[in-house]
């Protein structure tokens, strides 16, 4: 994964209303932590920040450039959004090293089709893994070709990339191939389904 | 129809629940691959959850599956008809879910996008707030 570079300004604004302040500045309140260092806060240009993230998914390896003239290479851990209008509220930023390794969450990609008639669900969308942090997959691939009705796809079964380790449990069923239910067993089984909240 | 089994929190006759605010969780889709997101403020009661559920599952016949991720676990309190003020609060009328705009209510899981957008369209009828469909992170938009 190729790096972005966005430059940033160092953010003196703190609380709930700097950060709002920021944010109709139109940008991206934001911390940088990482290898021991003191907690650094920045904004970011919202728009860039933005693209780079949909572009590059959420481990996108980012170059900050601050106005004071540091420089850190970066990936986001975490990015929080708005529930309603998905803009990015906030970000977490990690800093890494080009050679050392990181955790993070890699999206699933499943692709082919399973046993015609059968109902796949994804049970897990993204696997924990340890991974160079300038070589971070965009996702992994999953087969699910000619899965069988009543059979699932463990974790285990997954042929890590290399340079991967899956630190997701690999008795974790990533999907399931289930018999589709009738309209009326449907409605009897509501109750039970409910529970998942 | 959904309920508590009993009544949660200790209180069978609680305060009427805050609208005030955001969801701060479940607001994305878990389970599914679809989802219907409150984007109001609203209590939905157990009756419009049935409802939904319903019409939801109607439509898309067999071969899908569905998630419900509120529950109505408030219990809301009414006066009889005719019946002077006074003598202490009402008894247990029906239950709701207090939702808050962001919280996604119903998921999805079916092969047509189109049917599962019919389908959710049609639980969306069903419920007392603006709603619109989400699909999951990662999905086909």
């Amino acid at each position: 994964m190729s790096e972005v570079r966005i430059s940033a300004e160092p953010r003196t604004d703190f609380g709930k209303g700097g950060a709002r302040r920021t944010r109709r500045a139109g940008k991206v309140p934001a911390v940088v932590y990482g290898h021991g260092e003191k907690p650094r806060h920045i904004s970011l240009p919202g728009l860039e920040f933005a693209a780079a993230i949909r572009k590059g998914g959420a481990n996108q390896l980012i170059s900050i450039e601050v106005t004071d003239g540091t420089r850190e290479l970066v990936i986001p851990k975490d990015i929080q959004r708005d529930p309603l209008r998905d803009d990015i509220v906030h970000a977490d930023l990690l800093i890494v090293r080009k050679g050392e390794t990181v955790t993070a969450d890699i999206p699933i990609n499943f692709v082919g089709e399973a046993e015609k008639g059968g109902l796949v669900v994804h049970e897990l969308t993204s696997l924990n893994v340890e991974t160079e942090a300038t070589h971070i997959p965009e996702s992994i691939e999953v087969s699910i070709e000619g899965l069988a009705i009543g059979s699932q796809r463990y974790v285990r079964e997954i042929e890590a990339p290399e340079g991967i380790v899956i630190l997701t449990d690999g008795d974790q069923v990533l999907a399931s191939v289930s018999e589709p239910r009738g309209e009326e067993t449907d409605e009897e089984g509501a109750e039970d389904e409910a529970a998942a909240e | 129809m959904l309920m508590p089994r009993k009544p949660p929190r200790g209180y069978r006759k609680p305060h009427a629940p805050k609208r005030k605010g955001k969801a701060t969780r479940g607001t994305k889709v878990s389970f599914g691959e679809y989802g219907i997101q409150a984007l109001e403020h609203s209590y939905v009661t157990n009756r419009q959850i049935e409802s939904a559920r319903i019409a939801m599952t109607r439509h898309i016949k067999r071969g899908g599956k569905v998630w419900i991720t509120i529950f109505p676990d408030r219990a809301i309190t009414k006066k009889p008809a005719e019946t002077r003020q006074g003598s202490g609060k009402g008894s247990p009328e029906y239950w709701v879910a207090n939702v808050k705009p962001g919280r996604v209510m119903f998921e999805l899981s079916f092969p047509n996008e189109a049917t599962a957008h019919e389908a959710l369209q049609r639980a969306i009828h069903k419920l007392p707030m603006k709603c619109r469909i989400v699909h999951r992170e990662g999905a086909g938009e």
